[in-house]
C-alpha cells in the first residue's frame, strides 16, 4: 500500500536561517498524523511546504505515490493539482461568498458539473451541522460556525488527504473539547488521512494516531501516543509532553544519584554517568522511602499537587487530599524503577 | 443637572461644521436653483458632457493605473520596491497645475518642446495636448496616486489565507485571482473611483491650461469665465454650481449603495506579511510600467519645470539657450504679487493645518467613542464634504460673504481659510478617527478614573498618543492648502493673492519663465516640510 504522504529530508529556509531542517515523515491511509511543537519550530512551515504554498530548498514529498516536489529532479507541482484541502488556522472564509458557494468552490475551481457539485455540497454541510445556512453570507457567521464552513469545504470534494492548520486554536475552551470529538468522529467515518498541526499536547493526544514532536525546525522525536507517552526520549520532549520532574542525576549500576545523595532505582543498561532522570508527578508515591518537607500545597482539579523539597532537589507530586498534608511537614516519598526514566540527550 | 463636556463639545462641533459645510452648500441650493437658467444651461452646449466624458474618462484611467501600480508594488516581487513606492507618490505634492503646466510646454500643437523635436529631426508634430485627450492624460497621471493609496491599502489589509485557500481547493493562480483577489479588491477600488471622480468633476487647474486652448471647456472654466466677464454673472455660475453638486452626489448615493450589498470590508487592523508573487523575468517589464509612470507623471515635468526656470527662453536650440537666476530674481523682487502670495499662503497653510488638526482631534474622538445620533451627525457633517467638488464649495462660500455685513471676512483671506477648512475636514477627521480606532478606549478610561476631566485627557492622553498621525494630518494639510487652486481661484481678490493664483496669473500673462521659478520655489517648500515630517516619523519611531 503506498503512504498518503512521504516526506523525505525537507529543507525550507527563509533568507540564512532554515525553519525546517532535513525533516522526514510518513503518513499512511486514513491515519492521523499530528506536527505538535512549541510556537516557531516549523509546523506550519511544513504544512505549507506539503501542501504547495512554500517553496522548500530542498527534499521530496509525495502524495498518493506521486511525486509533487522533489528538489534534485526540479518537479513542483502548484497547490492547485496535489488534491488536497486544508483548514487554515484564520479560516479563510471567503467573505464574498455565501456558506454554499464557499464549500461549492473546490468544484468551481475544478470545472466539476454543478449537477455533480450540488449534492456534494449539500452532504458537506448537512456533515457539520450547517445545512440550514447554505445561502447566509459567509460574514453573518460566529467563530464556530466559521469553523464548520471551513470543514465542509475541506471535506466536500473527497479529497484523501486534508490539512489542518491549528484549527481549534480560535475557539473557547468548551467549544475546543466539542469540535475536537467531531474532527475524529467525521476523520474516521469519511477515512481521510490528515496532517494536523497543534501546540497543544491534550490535542495531538486525543485525535492522533502518530505524532510528530518537532523543535527548531527538526523532529525530536515521533512515534504513536502511547509510545511518546511513556518514553520521551530526551530532555525537551519530556518538558514538552508534561513529564514534570526532569533532575539531574549520576546513573551507574541501577541507581542514580542525585545532588542530595538519594539514591533512586532506575531500569537502565546505557554506560555509566551524568544524565537527568524524569518522572511524572502522578508516579509519585508517598508514605514510603525518603524524607522530604512539603513546600507547598495547590488544589489542581480534583487532586493536590504538592511541591516536595529534599536538599537542593524539588519534586512535583500529586495526591488525593487527606490530612497530614500540610505545609511545612515532613513525608516519605519515592518513585518504581519502572516509572523513573533515564534521559542521556 | 450642568450638561456633560462630551455633549457640550458635540454641540460645538455641530454647530461649527454646520456653519462650515452646511451653509455654504444651502446657499448654492438657493442660488442655483433658478430653473429657467438651469434649462439654459443644460441645453445646447458641450459643457455637461465635456465634464461628465473628463470626470468618467479620467477616474476610470486613474484607477485602472493606480490599481496596476497597487498590485505590481504590494504582491510582486518587483525590483526595488522599496525606493519605488515613494516615488509613486509624489504626484501629490507636484500638484495638478505644475503638471499640466509642464506638460502644455512640452505636448502643445506647435509650440510644444516634444514636438519642436521631432519637427526638426522628422518632420512631424508628435503629440497635442490640447483639448480633451490632453486634459484626461495629465488628470489621470496626477490622480493615479489616490487609487494607488486606497487600493494597496486594501490589498496589504487582506488575509492572504484567503488566496491560499482558493489555491489549495484546485484553484489556478488565474482562477484565484479572478474569483478571490479582484472581488475582495472592488470595494476599495470603487471607492477610489467615486472620490477621483468627485474631485475631478471640479478640477480647475488641468482644463484651464490644457483644455480650454484646444476649445474643451468644462463647468469648472466656465464657472471661472462666469465670474470673471464684466459684469460678474454669479447666477449663472451657481446654476453649474448646483448641476456639479447634483452629480457628485448622485455617484456617492450610488457608491453607498453598491457598498452596503458588499458589506464584507473586515477591517482587523491585523498585519499580515504580504505574499510576494514571483514573476520571472516579467518583473523587469513591470518595473518598466512604475518607472514609465513615475517618468511621465513627476520626472519629466518637474525636469521641464527646473530647466524652464534657468533658462532664458523656452527653446530647443542648445546655442541659444543661457542659465541663469534672473527668472528667481525677477519673482522674488520685480513681480509685485510672489511675496505677499508667498505671504498669504504660508499663513492660510499653518492657519489651516493647525484648525484642522484641532477640530479633527475633537471630532475623530466623538466619532469614535461617542457614538450617538450627535455622532453620527457630527461624521456626515465632516464628510460631506468628500462629495461637494472644491469649487462648488468656493461658490457657495463666496454668494454667502459677498456683501454680508455682519461677517465681514469678503476680500480677505478669512474667507479662503473658510473654504479650505471646509474642503480638508474629511481628510484630517478620517486620519484621527483611524488613529483613535487603535487606540485602547481603557487608556482614556484610567485617566477618567484618576480624576482627569475630558479636556485634560483629551489634551494629556489622546493628544501625546496620536501625536504621528497629527503631525502627517498637519504636514499634508499645509502643502496641499499651497497647491489648492479650484477654490481659490474664485475667492481671492488682489488683497488675498495666493501662490497658485499667482501662478495661474503668470501663466495667463505669458511669463513663463517667471513661472517656472515660481513652481520650483513652491515645490522646495514642499519638499521642505515633507522631510521635517520624515525626521519627526523617524524621531518618533527611535523614541
Ligand atoms: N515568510 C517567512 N519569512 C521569514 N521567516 C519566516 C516566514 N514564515 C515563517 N518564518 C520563520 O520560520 C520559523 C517557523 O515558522 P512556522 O510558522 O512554521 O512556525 P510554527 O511552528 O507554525 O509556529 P506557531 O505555533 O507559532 O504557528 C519561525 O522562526 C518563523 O519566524
Ligand atoms: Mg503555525
Amino acid at each position: 500500500m503506498t503512504d498518503a504522504v512521504r516526506v523525505e529530508e525537507l529543507v525550507v529556509t527563509y533568507g540564512p536561517v532554515a525553519a525546517v531542517d532535513r525533516v522526514s515523515f510518513q503518513v499512511r491511509e486514513a491515519e492521523h498524523l499530528t506536527l505538535l511543537g512549541p510556537s516557531g519550530c516549523g509546523k506550519t512551515t511544513t504544512l505549507r511546504a506539503v501542501a504547495g504554498l512554500e517553496r522548500p530548498s530542498g527534499g521530496r514529498i509525495a502524495i498518493g505515490g506521486a511525486s509533487v516536489f522533489d528538489g534534485a529532479r526540479r518537479i513542483d507541482v502548484p497547490p492547485e493539482a496535489r488534491g488536497l484541502s486544508m483548514v487554515f488556522q484564520s479560516y479563510a472564509i471567503w467573505p464574498h461568498m455565501s456558506v454554499a458557494e464557499n464549500v461549492a468552490f473546490p468544484f468551481r475551481a475544478r470545472g466539476v458539473a454543478n449537477s455533480v457539485a450540488r449534492p456534494a455540497v449539500a452532504r458537506a454541510l448537512a456533515l457539520v451541522d450547517l445545512a440550514a445556512y447554505a445561502d447566509r453570507s459567509a460574514t453573518m457567521l460566529s467563530g464556530g460556525q466559521q469553523q464548520r464552513v471551513a470543514l465542509a469545504r475541506a471535506i466536500a470534494f473527497g479529497t484523501r488527504l486534508v490539512l489542518f492548520d491549528e484549527p481549534l486554536s480560535n475557539l473557547d475552551a468548551q467549544l475546543r473539547l466539542q469540535m475536537r470529538e467531531e474532527l475524529a468522529d467525521l476523520r474516521r467515518r469519511l477515512g481521510f488521512a490528515a496532517i494536523y498541526v497543534t501546540h497543544d499536547q491534550d490535542e495531538a493526544f486525543s485525535l492522533s494516531d502518530r505524532i510528530v514532536l518537532m523543535r527548531g525546525g527538526r523532529i525530536e522525536q515521533q512515534g504513536t501516543p502511547s509510545d511518546l507517552h511513556a518514553a520521551p526520549r530526551t530532555r525537551f520532549a519530556a518538558a514538552f509532553l508534561g513529564v514534570r520532574n526532569i533532575i539531574d542525576a549520576d546513573i551507574a549500576h541501577g541507581h542514580a544519584t542525585l545532588a542530595n545523595g538519594l539514591l533512586l532505582p532506575v531500569r537502565d543498561d546505557g554506560p555509566p554517568g551524568p544524565a537527568a532522570i524524569a518522572f511524572r508527578p502522578g508516579a509519585v508515591v508517598l508514605g514510603r522511602g525518603t524524607p522530604a518537607t512539603i513546600e507547598r500545597v495547590l488544589f489542581a482539579g480534583d487532586q493536590l499537587q504538592l511541591l516536595l523539597r529534599a536538599g537542593p532537589v524539588d519534586v512535583i507530586a500529586y495526591a488525593r487530599p487527606q490530612s497530614g498534608l500540610e505545609e511545612g511537614t515532613t513525608i516519605m516519598w519515592h518513585v518504581a524503577a519502572g516509572d523513573c526514566r533515564v534521559l542521556r540527550e | 443637572m450642568k450638561p456633560r463636556a462630551e455633549t457640550l463639545l458635540t454641540g460645538a462641533l455641530l454647530l461649527l461644521l454646520g456653519w462650515l459645510v452646511m451653509v455654504p452648500a444651502a446657499s448654492v441650493l438657493v442660488s442655483g436653483a433658478d430653473v429657467t437658467a438651469l434649462r439654459r444651461l443644460l441645453s445646447g452646449t458641450a459643457i455637461l458632457t465635456n465634464t461628465l466624458l473628463m470626470g468618467a474618462a479620467t477616474s476610470l484611467s486613474a484607477v485602472a493605473i493606480g490599481a496596476a501600480l497597487a498590485l505590481v508594488m504590494a504582491r510582486t516581487d518587483l525590483p526595488g520596491r522599496g525606493m519605488l513606492e515613494p516615488l509613486t507618490l509624489l504626484p501629490l505634492y507636484v500638484t495638478p497645475l505644475l503638471t499640466a503646466i509642464a506638460w502644455s510646454w512640452l505636448g502643445s500643437p506647435r509650440g510644444g518642446l516634444v514636438n519642436l523635436v521631432t519637427q526638426r529631426l522628422a518632420g512631424f508634430s508628435l503629440i497635442d495636448l490640447h483639448g480633451a485627450a490632453g486634459v484626461v492624460f495629465v488628470a489621470s497621471l496626477a490622480y493615479a496616486p489616490v487609487p494607488f493609496l486606497l487600493i494597496a491599502a486594501g490589498l496589504r489589509a487582506m488575509d492572504p489565507s484567503l488566496e491560499d485557500s482558493a489555491r489549495v481547493h484546485g484553484a489556478s493562480l488565474r482562477f484565484a485571482f479572478a474569483h478571490v483577489t479582484l472581488p475582495l479588491m472592488l470595494p476599495s477600488a470603487l471607492g477610489a473611483l467615486v472620490l477621483v471622480f468627485v474631485q475631478t468633476m471640479g478640477l480647475f487647474s488641468i482644463p484651464a491650461v490644457l483644455g480650454v486652448p484646444g476649445g474643451f471647456t468644462v463647468i469648472a472654466t466656465e464657472i471661472y469665465r462666469l465670474l470673471n466677464t464684466y459684469p460678474p454673472r454669479l447666477g449663472q455660475a451657481a446654476a453649474w454650481g448646483l448641476v456639479l453638486l447634483a452629480i457628485t452626489l448622485l455617484a456617492v448615493l450610488l457608491q453607498n449603495r453598491l457598498l452596503a450589498k458588499r458589506s464584507f470590508v473586515t477591517i482587523t487592523g491585523k498585519a499580515f506579511r504580504p505574499r510576494l508573487i514571483a514573476m520571472g523575468r516579467a518583473r523587469w517589464l513591470l518595473a518598466g510600467f512604475v518607472w514609465l509612470y513615475i517618468g511621465l507623471a513627476v520626472a519629466l515635468p518637474v525636469a521641464t519645470l527646473i530647466w524652464a526656470s534657468l533658462v532664458n527662453f523656452l527653446t530647443i536650440d542648445p546655442a541659444l539657450m543661457a542659465f541663469d537666476l534672473r527668472h528667481f530674481a525677477y519673482v522674488l523682487f520685480t513681480y509685485p504679487k510672489a511675496l505677499m502670495a508667498a505671504r498669504n499662503s504660508l499663513l492660510l497653510g499653518v492657519v489651516t493645518a493647525s484648525l484642522i488638526v484641532a477640530l479633527s482631534l475633537g471630532a475623530g474622538w466623538v466619532v469614535v467613542r461617542r457614538r450617538n445620533l450627535g455622532a453620527t451627525a457630527v461624521e456626515y457633517l465632516a464628510m460631506a464634504p468628500l462629495a461637494i467638488p472644491s469649487i462648488v464649495l468656493a461658490l457657495g462660500v463666496l454668494w454667502t460673504y459677498a456683501g454680508l455685513d455682519l461677517l465681514p471676512i469678503y476680500g480677505t483671506v478669512a474667507i479662503l481659510l473658510v473654504a479650505y477648512l471646509a474642503h480638508f475636514m474629511p481628510f484630517g477627521v478620517r486620519a484621527l478617527s483611524g488613529a483613535l480606532r487603535q487606540l485602547h478606549p481603557e487608556l482614556e478610561d484610567a485617566a477618567r478614573v484618576s480624576g482627569a476631566g475630558l479636556l485634560h485627557t483629551l489634551r494629556r492622553v489622546v493628544w501625546p498618543l496620536t501625536r504621528p498621525t497629527l503631525a502627517a494630518v498637519w504636514t499634508l494639510v499645509f502643502v496641499l492648502t499651497l497647491q489648492e487652486v479650484s477654490a481659490s481661484i474664485l475667492l481671492y481678490t488682489s488683497r488675498s493673492v495666493v501662490l497658485s493664483v499667482a501662478m495661474f496669473d503668470l501663466w495667463e500673462a505669458g511669463t513663463l519663465n517667471g513661472l517656472a521659478a515660481l513652481g520650483v520655489m513652491q515645490l522646495a517648500i514642499t519638499f521642505a516640510a515633507l522631510s521635517l515630517l520624515a525626521r519627526f516619523r523617524q524621531r518618533g519611531v527611535a523614541a
